[in-house]
């Protein structure tokens, strides 16, 4: 807590001792109608008890004007609250980039849903979506139009738990099928300031500073001849800071041996500094999902900047309070 | 209008009241025997027929009496009356009333006023002239930066230093005696004809549309008294209350000394209250005669 115009303060205790001066100089006696044996009434045990009460509610209207001049002055001296804040926490962009092979429907769709509930606290982060199978469609670019991503993602998921229809048009433009690293790609660059050269701006303009993830469905199994293979896609997805955290519903990997599906997709994950997960069924994605989230929320957190905010709640609550009173005191009192 | 005396006067001058002297006037006082030397025009014929020696008639001489205007002229009285007017006004115009009233019946009106320390006296005598400087005197001598009042000390003065028979009016404010001034009341009824003429003071606790809405100001002790209090619904009722006692208080002191009191709450009114009193006076006179000493039932 801190006074942007401190100066203020010695202003106003000086305008204050300033205008008592000035009254107290030149007050002139009410005018009072003389009377003579004031015993009549100032001796009545009722009058005692009056003055008493009329004394302490001069008191408190003293001591209430001020306080509502001390929280006056002290609003008008701009009380801030300065404080530490981590900015960099809600600037994130969030690219689904879901594989819509047949295989894949189920964990789409709760993938979509679990975004969609998402989508409702989000407040700065940016959420695109693009789903791919032989070639890749984007959904909707990053938006923050978190009703439209809402909207979309509502579409999507009744889409996929159908499994048919329009929703699916233009993702079978390319030959075969589940081309993971085309996908890959294309999620990547969806990421509108993708930068040409390829390479990681790390001191670069402030766009580049937001955190960028991939959230990647598939189960791997490609069947036909993409133009990135997998391990391309994600180095290009590293290339540009994008983590990429693969959500695999099926993985069948047996023993260690990385040339497999899975393995390869977790080394492609990985290799973006995100991660990869295997799902037993869709009802597990919103549990790896917030953990995602909440790894992301950690591993963004930028130097602590001071942040100035105005605090002028209390001192004009205070002064709002002190000048109920006073009126309250003054309808009783009459003064 | 007059002054009614109760008792006769000392007087040797010229006037319209009965005296303790014998003299020439209609007001036949007794039958004596006759002393070489009586006028005999004053030998009552048929009474002497009747009694064999001569008797002669006594007439009550009828000679002036003096009004002396006693008036608090202390701080008091720079207050407000009940009629919003200043006291001092108010008992200015009482005491001329009285004093004309003297005057035109060819008595002379003397003066004591004063305060808690001081006391002056101004003898009687005649003529309007007289009259208006002793009205002067009391005007010029209220102010709310003289001593404060005190009637008992002019009661004191009047029963110390002045001799002679009377006929007091007191003119004076709301207040209630005390113990002592109740005794020097009582001795100064025994001596002199004694009226009193009360200015009513003002009202302290006003009511909501009555005049007098404004902080007053005890002119005896300086002490504020701020509206708000005075208003207050408990306190009015209360003062009321006290006042109706203080009333009763009042009325049963002077009843039970035998002084005729009258009130008077304004100028206007000045005149039926002289007048009223004056008519107490006398009526208290006539019935009171037989037990005036101890004097019940003035009214």
């Amino acid at each position: 807590m801190e006074l942007t115009y401190w100066w203020i303060l010695p202003l106003a205790a000086a305008a204050v001792a300033v205008s008592t001066l000035l009254y107290l100089r030149r007050r002139r006696p009410l005018p009072t109608r003389p009377v003579a044996h004031g015993d009549r009434l100032t001796g009545l045990p009722e009058y005692q008890h009056a003055l008493r009460r009329y004394r302490i509610r001069l008191v408190l209207a003293a001591l209430l004007s001020a306080l509502f001049l001390l929280a006056a002055a002290i609003t008008a001296a701009r009380p801030a609250l300065r404080s530490t804040e981590q900015p960099e926490i809600r600037n994130r962009d969030i690219v689904l980039c879901l594989d819509v092979s047949g295989s894949m429907t189920s964990t789409d769709a709760a993938l979509a849903a679990v975004f969609k509930d998402l989508a409702k606290e989000f407040d700065g982060e940016r959420i695109g979506m693009v789903i791919f199978d032989s070639s890749s469609v984007q959904l909707f670019p990053l938006t923050d139009d978190y009703d439209y991503a809402q909207e979309q993602l509502t579409h999507a998921e009744k889409a996929l738990v159908d499994g048919a229809g329009w929703f699916f048009d233009g993702t079978w433009n390319g030959e075969g099928s589940s081309l993971i690293g085309d996908g890959l790609a294309s999620c990547v660059q969806s990421f509108p300031d993708a930068d040409t050269n390829g390479t990681a701006d790390t001191n670069g303009n402030e766009d580049t500073k937001r955190s960028r993830s991939v959230v990647l469905a598939t189960d791997n199994f490609v069947s036909g001849a993409s133009i990135f293979s997998l391990s391309e896609a994600g180095a290009l997805a590293a290339s540009k800071n994008v983590k990429v955290h693969a959500l695999n519903p099926s993985d069948m990997d047996y023993g260690d041996d990385p040339g497999q599906p899975g393995a390869q997709l977790k080394a492609a994950a990985e290799s973006t500094g995100g991660s990869y997960s295997t799902l037993e069924s869709p009802d597990a994605v919103p549990g790896i999902v917030r953990q995602v989230q909440e790894t992301e929320a950690t591993s963004y957190l930028s130097a602590p900047r001071s942040v100035v905010a105005d605090a002028p709640a209390w001192p004009l609550g205070v002064a709002l309070l002190a000048g109920m009173g006073m009126l309250v005191l003054g309808r009783r009192t009459g003064l | 209008m007059f002054i009614f005396a109760h008792r006769r006067t000392l007087s040797l001058l010229d006037g319209e009241y009965g005296s303790v002297f014998k003299g020439r006037s209609l007001d036949f006082d007794e039958l004596r025997t006759y002393v070489p030397g009586d006028e005999v025009r004053d030998i009552d014929w048929k009474a002497t027929a009747r009694h064999g020696s001569p008797l002669v008639k006594r007439y009550v001489a009828i000679r002036r009496h003096s009004v002396l205007l006693l008036v608090d002229t202390g701080r008091n009285m720079a207050a407000e009356a009940l009629s919003g007017e200043n006291k001092k006004d108010v008992a200015v115009h009482a005491a001329g009333v009285i004093g004309y009233l003297a005057c035109r019946h060819g008595d002379d009106v003397g003066l004591v006023h004063g305060n808690a320390s001081a006391s002056r006296y101004r003898p009687p005598k005649s003529g309007e002239e007289h009259l208006e400087r002793l009205l002067r005197d009391i005007d010029s001598s209220i102010s709310p930066k003289t001593h404060p009042s005190d009637i008992a000390e002019q009661l004191d003065y009047v029963l110390r230093f002045i001799k002679g028979r009377m006929l007091v009016v007191v003119v004076a404010d709301e207040v209630l005696p005390d113990a002592r001034t109740a005794d020097l009341m009582r001795r100064l009824r025994a001596r002199h004809e004694l009226l009193w003429l009360t200015v009513r003071d003002a009202d302290l606790a006003p009511g909501p549309d009555t005049p007098g809405q404004q902080d007053s100001m005890d002119v005896g002790t300086g002490h504020g008294i701020p509206l708000p209090l005075a208003a207050d619904r408990a306190v009015r009722a209360a003062y009321e209350r006290a006042m109706n006692e203080r009333a009763e208080q009042r009325g049963a002191l002077f009843r039970r000394l035998g002084i005729a009191e009258q009130q008077a709450t304004g100028s206007d009114d000045v005149l039926t209250a002289v007048f009223a009193l004056l008519e107490k006076h006398r009526s208290g006179a006539l019935t009171s005669r037989g037990g005036a000493k101890r004097g019940q039932g003035a009214d």
